[in-house]
C-alpha cells in the first residue's frame, strides 16, 4: 500500500497540538523539567514522522509524486461555503511542502532539546517565579501553527495559520512580561505584522473576488486561464486584466497585495523593524522563530503564490528585497549585541530570499530558506550558549577569547559563519560535488538568476532549443510555461496577452526585458558585507584576548546545550548537499519565469554561474579578510573607522531612523486619530447626549406641570365640583321636615290624578 | 231658588279635604297636623254621606262606611296621640320643624 503520507502530515500537526493542550492544562503541574520533556517528546515522533516522510518522498518517481499530490487535493475537506467559493482544506502534498515540514520539525526539535538546557537554571523565571511549563506550551503551540501553515493547500488555512504563528510570536517575545521592553517589542512585533496582514487580507478577498478558488493550485489555474483566454466568457477573473490605480494592472495590485503578508512577516523594508526588538524574547524563541521558521513563513507565502504574481509585481518584490538586504547589512556592520547582528542578518539573508523570488530563482530562494534554516539556528543557539554562559552578557564588547572556554560552541559558530558567508572552494570538485556551504550554493544560485535577469545573456544557443526569445515572436523554451503578461516595467500599463502561442498552456516567459542592472550590483556588493560583519562577530565573541575578565572567568558551556549544536552543525552540511534541494526543484511549479541553475535551461544557466565564480564565488575572502584585519587586534581599529566615518557610522547604529520616524508619523498619528475621536465624542456625541437629555427634562415638566396639572387634575377637579353643585342643589329637598314631605306627597299625587284624568281619562 | 245638588256637596267635601290637606302642610304645631289629618277625614265622609243620599238613596251603605271612617279616625287620633307623645318625650317640643334628623 502507498505511504500514508497525508495521513502521517496531519497526525505531525495534530501531535504538537496536542502537547500543547496537555501543557496548557496540567503543565504548571508538570512543572519543571517534565513539561519540556513533554513537549520534546511530542515533538521527537513529529520529527521521526516527518523524516520517514521525506525518505519515502525521496524515493518516489516524479509521476508518482504527481499523482500522490493531485490525490491528496481531491481528498480535501469541504470546511464551509463562502458564497459559492467551497473552502476545501486540504495537505498541500508536494516536494516543498514535505521537505518544509521536515525542517520546520527538525530544527524545533533541536531548539527544543538545547531550550531544556537553556531554561534549567534561572532563564525562565519572571519576578523569581519560573514559568518553564510556560514557555514550553507557547513553543508547541507555535510548532504546530508553522506546521500547520507548510502543510496545508487552502490560501484562506495559511492565513489562519499564519495569524497564529503571529499570536505566538507576540506571546514568546514578550515571555519575559515584567520588563517593560520586552512587552513593548511584542506589542510591536504584532502591530507591524498587523499592516502587513492588511495588505494581506485584501490580497485574499481579491483572490475570492476575481479567482473565485481559494486553494493555491486552484488559483493559479484560473490565474493563469484569464491570461490565456481559455475561461468561459465573462469569467470574473477577466477583470484581473483590467487597468487599476497608477496604471498597473489589478492581478499586479493583487499579486502585490499578497505579497504585503510577506513584507510583514518576513520582516521586509519597510516593516522590518519589529525584528531587532524580537531579540527581547528568550534566544531559543529568536532560533525557531525568527531565524529559521516563522520569518520564513512570509518566502514560503511567495514561494506558494508564485504563480499569482505578474512580472510587475515580481519586480515590486524584486526591489523590496534588494533595498532589505542592503539595508540590514550595513546595519549589522556596527551592531555591537550579538543578538542584534545575528537579527539584522536574518533581515538581510531573507532580503536575499524575497529577491530571489523576486527574479526569479524560486529554486534558489527556497534552498537558500532551508540552508539558512540550519545556520540561523545554529548562530542563534550558538549565541544562546554565550549569553547563558556569560550569565546574560550580550555585548561583544565585553566578551573575546571565549574560544577556549566554549570550544564546541566556537567551532559551530564557525561553521554557521562559513556558510552564511558562502564558503566554498568553487572550480574544484570531488568526484561530481563541488566544495561548499550553505550560501555557497544557495545564495549564489540566486545571484546567478539575478545577473541572468539584468544582463543580456545568450541563452537559447546554450539551451539548443530554438528560436530567441526577443520581441514579439514567442518560443518554446518549454512545453509547458506559462506567461504572466507581456510588458514589463513597473508604471506603465500592462500589455495585452500575446495570443500566439499554439498550445492552450503553452506561453513563452518573456526574458528579453531586463531588469535593471542596480537589481544584481547591490546583492552581490552585500555578497562581500555578509561575510564581514559575521567574522567581526564571531572574531570578537570568540578569538582574541579577552577584553572582560570578570565575563571571561565565569564563561562556560554546558552539553545539553551544545549537542543540539553539533546536530544542526552537521545539518548544515547535509542541508548544502542532500536532499534539501533537489526536492525543491522537483516540487518547482512549471512555468517558472526563470529556471534556476539545474533545470531544463540547465546549460545555459551553468555557462552564466561559471563566468560569475570570480565575483561571487570568491566574496567570502574578501569580507573575512578585511574582517580579521580590522578586528584582529581587538576594537581599536575598529573605533577608528568609526570616527572616521561618523556620519555614516550613526546612521547605521540608529538604525537609519526607522523606529523615530515611524514613532512620529504612525505612533503620533494613530495618538492623533484618538484625540480627534476624543474631541469628536465631547463636543458631538457628548453635546448630542447632553441636549436630548434636557429635551427629555422639559418635555417631562411640560407634561406634568402643565398638562397633568392643569389638564388631568381640572377634569377630575371640574367633575367633582359639578356633581357637589348638582348635589347640593338638590339637597334642598331634604328639609326633613314633615311638613314639607307631606306637601311634596300631596302635590304629587294631585299631579298625577291631574295626568291620569285628562291625559288618559278622556278615551 | 237654587237646589242644592250632589255637585255642592262633592265641591264642599273638596274644599274641606283641601283645607285639611293645607293645614297638614303649614300647620308647625303637631296638633294641628292632626287636626288637618281630621279633617281630610271628614271630608271624605261628607263625600261618602252626599253619594250616599243623591246616588244611591234607598241604602244606608253610606252612612255606614262614613261610621267607619270616624271610627277608624278616631283610632287613628290615638295612634297619632302616642307617636306625638314619643316625639315631645324626645324633643321636648312640639314643633314639627324641630323635626329635622333626616334633614340631608
Amino acid at each position: 500500500m502507498t505511504f500514508p503520507f497525508e495521513q502521517l502530515m496531519v497526525a505531525g500537526v495534530a501531535i504538537p497540538l496536542a502537547a500543547f493542550v496537555v501543557l496548557a492544562f496540567v503543565g504548571s503541574r508538570l512543572g519543571k523539567p517534565w513539561s519540556g520533556y513533554v513537549a520534546c517528546a511530542a515533538l521527537g515522533i513529529t520529527t521521526v514522522l516527518a523524516a520517514a516522510m521525506l525518505f519515502n518522498w525521496y524515493g518516489l518517481t516524479a509521476a508518482q509524486q504527481h499523482e500522490l499530490s493531485t490525490a491528496a487535493m481531491e481528498n480535501s475537506y469541504l470546511w464551509a461555503h463562502l458564497g459559492n467559493v467551497p473552502v476545501q482544506i486540504g495537505v498541500k502534498l508536494d516536494g516543498l511542502g514535505v521537505i518544509m515540514f521536515f525542517m520546520v520539525s527538525f530544527v524545533s526539535f533541536c531548539i527544543f532539546v538545547f531550550s531544556l538546557g537553556y531554561m534549567a537554571h534561572d532563564s525562565d523565571q519572571i519576578d523569581g517565579v519560573s514559568q518553564f511549563h510556560r514557555f514550553f506550551t507557547f513553543l508547541c503551540l507555535f510548532v504546530f501553527s508553522m506546521l500547520g501553515l507548510v502543510a496545508v493547500n487552502n490560501l484562506l488555512a495559511i492565513f489562519i495559520f499564519w495569524e497564529l504563528v503571529g499570536v505566538c510570536s507576540y506571546l514568546l517575545i514578550g515571555f519575559y512580561f515584567h520588563k517593560r521592553s520586552a512587552s513593548n517589542a511584542a506589542i510591536k512585533a504584532f502591530v507591524v505584522n498587523r499592516f502587513g496582514d492588511f495588505g494581506f487580507m485584501i490580497g485574499l478577498m481579491m483572490v475570492f473576488t476575481y479567482l473565485g478558488v481559494l486553494t493555491i493550485d486552484g488559483a493559479a489555474e484560473v490565474f493563469a486561464g484569464a491570461f490565456n483566454g481559455t475561461l468561459p466568457q465573462g469569467h470574473r477573473a477577466y477583470s484581473l486584466l483590467e487597468t487599476g490605480p497608477l496604471g498597473v494592472t489589478v492581478a499586479t495590485w493583487m499579486g502585490i497585495c499578497l505579497f504585503c503578508g510577506a513584507v510583514g512577516k518576513s520582516a521586509q523594508f519597510p516593516l522590518h523593524v519589529w525584528l531587532p526588538d524580537a531579540m527581547e524574547g528568550p534566544t531559543p524563541v529568536s532560533a525557531l522563530i525568527h531565524a529559521a521558521t516563522m520569518v520564513a513563513a512570509g518566502v514560503y507565502l511567495v514561494a506558494r503564490i508564485f504563480l499569482l504574481l505578474t512580472p510587475q509585481a515580481q519586480m515590486v518584490v524584486a526591489v523590496i528585497g534588494c533595498i532589505t538586504l542592503a539595508l540590514a547589512a550595513v546595519i549589522a556592520v556596527v551592531q555591537t549585541d550579538i543578538k542584534r547582528v545575528l537579527a539584522y542578518s536574518t533581515i538581510s539573508q531573507l532580503g536575499y530570499m524575497i529577491f530571489g523570488m523576486g527574479v526569479g530563482a524560486w529554486i534558489g530562494a527556497l534552498f537558500h530558506l532551508l540552508t539558512h534554516a540550519f545556520f540561523k539556528a545554529l548562530l542563534f543557539l550558538g549565541s544562546g550558549q554565550v549569553i547563558e554562559g556569560c550569565h546574560h552578557e550580550q555585548d561583544i564588547r565585553n566578551m573575546g577569547g571565549l574560544r577556549k572556554k566554549m570550544p564546541v560552541t566556537c567551532w559551530t559558530f564557525f561553521v554557521a559563519v562559513l556558510a552564511i558567508a558562502g564558503v566554498g572552494i568553487p572550480g574544484v570538485y570531488v568526484g561530481a560535488t563541488k566544495i561548499g556551504l550553505g550560501g555557497f550554493f544557495s545564495k549564489d544560485e540566486i545571484l546567478a538568476v539575478a545577473y541572468f535577469r539584468t544582463h543580456e545573456v545568450d541563452v537559447r544557443e546554450a539551451t539548443g532549443h530554438g528560436a530567441p526569445a526577443h520581441g514579439d515572436q514567442p518560443s518554446k523554451e518549454s512545453a509547458d510555461h506559462r506567461q504572466h503578461g507581456q510588458t514589463a516595467m513597473m508604471g506603465s500599463a500592462d500589455g495585452a496577452v500575446t495570443a500566439a502561442t499554439e498550445t492552450d498552456a503553452a506561453r513563452v516567459t518573456n526574458l528579453a526585458q531586463k531588469y535593471p542592472r542596480w537589481l544584481f550590483w547591490v546583492p552581490l556588493a552585500i555578497a562581500y558585507v555578509t561575510p564581514f560583519y559575521m567574522m567581526r562577530c564571531w572574531w570578537l565573541t570568540f578569538m582574541g584576548k579577552p577584553r572582560n575578565q570578570h565575563v571571561y572567568d565565569h564563561a562556560h558551556e554546558s552539553p545539553l546545550m551544545y549537542v543540539p549544536l553539533a546536530v544542526l552543525a552537521v545539518g548544515v552540511v547535509v542541508s548544502s548537499y542532500l536532499w534539501f534541494r533537489p526536492m525543491v526543484a522537483a516540487a518547482a511549479p512549471t512555468g517558472l519565469l526563470v529556471a534556476a541553475i539545474d533545470g531544463e535551461h540547465g546549460a545555459g544557466m551553468h555557462a552564466v554561474h561559471a563566468a560569475l565564480v570570480p565575483i561571487v564565488g570568491f566574496a567570502f575572502v574578501v569580507g573575512f579578510a578585511i574582517a580579521i584585519a580590522i578586528y584582529y587586534r581587538g576594537l581599536a581599529v575598529g573605533e577608528r573607522f568609526a570616527t572616521m566615518l561618523r556620519p555614516l557610522h550613526t546612521l547605521a547604529v540608529r538604525k537609519f531612523y526607522f523606529d523615530e520616524v515611524y514613532g512620529f508619523v504612525v505612533v503620533g498619528g494613530g495618538l492623533a486619530l484618538a484625540g480627534l475621536s476624543r474631541l469628536f465624542d465631547i463636543f458631538v456625541i457628548d453635546l448630542i447626549v447632553n441636549l436630548s437629555a434636557k429635551v427629555t427634562t422639559l418635555v417631562a415638566w411640560f407634561s406634568g406641570w402643565v398638562l397633568d396639572l392643569w389638564g388631568v387634575d381640572g377634569a377630575v377637579n371640574a367633575m367633582a365640583q359639578g356633581t357637589l353643585r348638582v348635589a347640593s342643589d338638590i339637597r334642598q329637598f331634604h328639609t326633613g321636615k314633615v311638613r314639607n314631605y307631606v306637601m311634596y306627597a300631596a302635590g304629587g299625587a294631585a299631579l298625577a290624578a291631574l295626568v291620569i284624568i285628562f291625559a288618559f281619562g278622556r278615551a | 231658588m237654587f237646589t242644592v245638588t250632589l255637585q255642592h256637596y262633592l265641591a264642599l267635601g273638596a274644599v274641606v279635604f283641601c283645607l285639611g290637606a293645607l293645614t297638614m302642610m303649614v300647620k308647625r304645631n303637631a296638633i294641628g297636623v292632626l287636626i288637618g289629618v281630621e279633617l281630610l277625614l271628614n271630608a271624605a265622609n261628607i263625600n261618602l254621606v252626599a253619594f250616599n243620599r243623591y246616588a244611591a238613596p234607598g241604602a244606608l251603605d253610606g252612612q255606614l262606611a262614613a261610621i267607619f271612617v270616624i271610627v277608624l279616625a278616631a283610632a287613628e287620633a290615638a295612634l297619632l296621640i302616642a307617636i306625638l307623645v314619643n316625639f315631645y318625650n324626645n324633643l321636648i317640643t312640639v314643633d314639627v320643624d324641630q323635626g329635622d334628623r333626616l334633614k340631608g
